[in-house]
């Protein structure tokens, strides 16, 4: 899991899943892995020390400032060395809840607009340093100074976009009110956002000390003071992250403090993702990444976590604005091409009928999810040759093949083959266009894409985290690479300040069908899996929830 | 002779300069904007005020002849500066990859000084033998097989098998990275260290090993059908003399001269053994360093390259006057 640079959130699995991807597994082997049942820990050892040299493969992290990352793997650390004011609770995959953290409740107004944080009395971060409701309110200015990737987050806060404004940021954010007298953190919302309970236990909303204003962004060059259930032991280097246990851990969500849990977590930096398997076979960490051509090797010798299906989508883009395919004319070819995509295909050609294949964008366990929505993402060839033979009576014709972007070395040219191979089964003309990984995403952003692939892992458990974060036309620049569509956006906009449940999730599901139906913007693929290997003679339990990470407390050593 | 050393000595310093001088203008030429880097990523857009701080803290603002005088200001105090990615000083990096890199480029050297000038010499005495032969298909195989694949199978065969077959603790290697063991006379692994140095000193040295052991091979056939050889023996001489002084020494100049620039090669530009066996020298981090348009840290690390280099080549060339004693170095004196 690595991304690379480009502002999108957990661009992370391009990489890392979909090494996976071009990978072959045994279908349905299910293995026995405990973390299945998280109630029933196996017994391990307490404490110990653990190696992974499975999330960090290629190079070292850029950023391990909350308030900076955008990438997974990243996550991982910053996960582990931070609690944010909500958390996630995974246990259930089907069904993810959000449950108060640091925060001891988390109360909406009637119509979603004010949400009132009770912060928990006594919580410290590892240097003894207390957490305030004014803690949250300086973190967060400090995550709109620094402008991270993920900073349009504070937009959904009163006052959050005068204070990202370039030209004359706002002194604060007008919307925050922390009280610490009453240990109240008092959000009002710039429009009423029905989920932001989700959304504030994500890492750019972590609370973070005093000194982390003052270095700013070196912060994370030097030790990260943190209140999570571990602490950093030094500086990050290019080679290693180390963790030691926090003893001044607050516990998580249940109060619960896993005493026994490691004693020093390191994240080593692998450079080439096969010698990282090597190592990990040497014997040289208990963690590891599996690459492309190791999966079902992976699974029959060592523990994966390749039975976790993760909220995650495998799909393709479609630039409105690129002539080849875009705009009202071209609705019938698109649709053309989303049926004629066999994504079985793809599924047991690629990853031997491992993976899912979807009905819409949005993955079950998602809130509001329906089966379902898509009307042209099941394979069809006759319907799919009968609205190109439309397209083209209408007097369209195809002036030059239609170019496929993806990353190249990433798992993805399988794929691509076989899409590229299914749409010249009735007669569209189509041609792979590889881009480096490094600045694939860059020129996507910058208009590169005409059918281009890209994936998306969930940061919490809401609809909006596809629907808004993916496809609105405000949210992350680049992300939606050419899709605007104003009855789209109205829903979205809508569907986010509802606060009844079931309305909401309509609003969200009439949204995605014009993605996916009216529009067809989108060509769903499939959904990633977990990818980390470790082996079981020395790791007795390791948890990986649906959102990719990994619970590092409940990660214990054979005894 | 003394005046020769000093003479290239001195010699060293405008190579340097225009070899860094051309890398600095280079990298300018390179679209990615620094400023933006330092803030934070190459695709993002941070806050202005930030770009302004910035730009003046280290003085992108200014003129590029300007910036490019200070950064010669600096260099000559030995003030590499900081990296933008990560803020860490470049003397820092330095220091700490330059001796790992001159470790591993040690051990390849002695690899292939060994191997390979003992291996082109039994094959030229024995022409035509088996071992000949052997040799010959083994070098062009060394020659074919990418670094890459070569260090992969290597960690398979020395470390992932031994695991999976619990063979016994001494018969195991290690993948990748450095051990947690120190060095002795700076380049003698101490404790495990040897398990984790032996594979990529091997796999670094593979390619010019094989080149080495054909170049020996080569010269030596050539100086046993000299003149000179066969006074040598008519003299009275024993073969092994006659090979030894006589022969070898000659064949030696143009082995020394690709000994000279592979140790060069093998300390700045290790890139593909470094990765696979992450190991932390200085090819990689000027590949990373070059890929995120950090100038600093690209800049210092190839100066110091470029230095090394240059002092190599400079042995190099004092070594032939050693093995010949008919080349003067130094011009003038020789009528």
């Amino acid at each position: 899991m690595r991304l690379k640079r480009r502002g999108l959130k957990l661009l992370a699995l391009f990489l890392g899943l979909s090494l996976v991807a071009a990978a072959c597994g045994d279908d349905e082997s299910s293995s026995d892995d405990p973390a299945e049942d998280p109630g029933d820990l196996p017994d391990g050892a307490a404490g110990g020390d653990l190696v992974d040299i499975g999330t960090f493969v290629g190079d070292p992290p850029e950023h391990i400032d909350p308030a900076l990352n955008s990438t997974l793997d990243a996550y991982q650390v910053i996960n582990a060395v931070y609690d944010g004011l909500t958390d996630i609770d995974a246990s259930d995959p089907e069904n993810p809840e959000i449950v108060p953290l640091v925060a001891e409740s988390v109360e909406p107004n009637d119509d979603a607009s004010v949400w009132t944080f009770k912060i928990r009395e006594g919580q410290a971060f590892s240097d003894g340093e207390e957490i305030l409701p004014s803690t949250f309110q300086r973190s967060w200015e400090r995550a709109a100074d620094l402008a991270g990737d993920y900073s349009y987050l504070l937009t959904f806060i009163e006052g959050g976009a005068e204070r990202l404004d370039e030209e004359a940021p706002a002194d604060s954010i007008s919307g925050i009110d922390a009280d610490d007298e009453a240990m109240t953190l008092t959000v009002t919302m710039a429009e009423p956002y029905s989920n932001f309970d989700a959304v504030a236990g994500f890492q750019l909303f972590f609370p973070l000390p005093e000194a982390a204003v003052e270095a700013g962004e070196e912060w994370e060059n030097g030790v990260m003071v943190g209140n999570g259930p571990y602490a950093m032991e030094a500086a990050r280097t290019a080679e290693e992250i180390v963790l030691v246990k926090n003893d001044e851990w607050n516990g998580d969500f249940n109060q619960e403090t896993w005493d026994d849990r490691l004693d020093t977590l390191t994240f080593r930096v692998s450079a080439d993702p096969d010698t990282s398997y090597n190592s990990f076979e040497a014997g040289e960490g208990d963690i590891g990444q599996i690459p492309p051509a190791r999966v079902s090797d992976a699974k029959e010798t060592y523990g994966t976590t390749l039975d976790v299906d993760l909220l995650a989508s495998y799909h393709f883009v479609i630039n409105d604005r690129d002539p080849l395919i875009g705009g009202e004319e071209n609705l019938l070819l698109r649709q053309a091409v989303s049926q004629a995509i066999d994504r079985e295909e793809i599924n047991e050609a690629v990853y031997n009928g491992s993976r899912a294949t979807p009905t819409g964008i949005t993955p079950p366990g998602i809130p509001g999810y329906e089966e379902g929505l898509c009307e042209f993402c099941a394979y069809d060839e006759a319907a799919a040759q009968a609205s190109f033979d439309e397209w083209k009576e209408a007097g369209n014709t195809q002036t030059e093949p239609l170019p496929i972007q993806f990353n190249a070395d990433a798992g993805h040219e399988p794929v691509v083959a076989i899409f590229i191979d299914n749409l010249a089964a009735i007669g569209i003309e189509a041609v792979a266009e590889p881009f480096p990984t490094e600045t694939y995403f860059t020129q996507l952003a910058e208009g590169a894409c005409t059918i281009c692939r890209a994936g998306w892992q969930a940061d919490y458990p809401t609809y909006d985290n596809f629907m808004f974060d993916l496809f609105h036309s405000t949210a992350l620049d680049g992300n939606n690479y050419g899709f605007t569509n104003d009855e789209f956006d109205a829903l979205v906009d809508e569907a986010k300040q509802t606060v009844d449940a079931d309305e909401q999730a309509a609003l969200f599901q009439d949204a995605e069908r014009i993605l996916l139906n009216d529009a067809t913007m989108v060509i769903p693929i499939n959904r990633y899996l977990g990818d980390y290997v470790y082996n079981e003679d020395k790791v007795a339990n390791f948890p990986q929830t649906n959102f990719g990470l990994i619970i590092w407390e409940q990660v214990k050593l054979v005894a | 002779m003394p005046s020769y050393i000093f003479r290239r000595l001195l010699l060293i310093i405008p190579t340097v300069f225009l070899a860094l001088s051309f890398l600095f203008f280079l990298f300018f030429a390179l679209p990615g904007d620094p400023v933006n880097l330092i803030a934070g990523g190459a695709d993002r857009t941070p806050n202005p005020i930030v770009l302004q701080q910035i730009e003046e803290r280290y003085g992108f603002d200014d003129p590029l002849p300007v910036q490019f005088a200070n950064y010669w200001q600096r260099t000559v105090t030995w003030d590499l500066g900081e990296s933008y990615l990560n803020r860490q000083s470049v003397n820092d990096i330095l220091g700490e990859k330059a001796v790992n890199s001159l470790r591993l480029a040690i051990w390849a050297i002695i690899i292939e000084v060994i191997v390979g000038i003992a291996v082109g010499l039994v094959s030229a005495i024995r022409r035509y033998s088996v071992a000949d032969r052997m040799t010959t298909i083994v070098t062009a195989g060394a020659s074919a097989v990418p670094v890459f694949v070569l260090g992969f199978i290597l960690q398979y065969g020395f470390a992932v098998v031994p695991n999976l077959n619990d063979w016994p603790e001494w018969a195991r290697l290690r993948t990748s990275r450095l051990g947690p063991d120190t060095w002795a006379f700076f380049f003698i692994p101490t404790g495990e260290q040897w398990r984790y140095l032996i594979l990529p000193a091997i796999t670094l040295a593979s390619v010019s090993t094989a080149l080495a052991a054909r170049m020996t091979r080569g010269s030596m056939l050539e100086v046993l059908r000299a003149d000179y050889m066969r006074t040598a023996r008519a003299k009275g001489l024993k073969e092994r003399q006659v090979v030894a002084r006589h022969g070898l020494r000659n064949a030696m100049l143009p082995v020394i001269t690709l000994i000279g620039i592979d140790f060069g090669t093998v300390i700045g530009a290790a890139v593909l053994t470094e990765t696979v066996f992450s190991w932390p020298g200085l090819g990689s981090e000027i590949a990373r360093s070059v890929v995120g348009r950090d100038l600093p840290v690209a800049l210092g690390l190839t100066l110091a390259v470029v230095v090394a280099y240059s002092f190599i080549n400079l042995l190099v060339d004092l070594s032939y006057a050693w093995f010949d004693p008919r080349i003067r170095l130094g011009g003038g004196e020789a009528s």
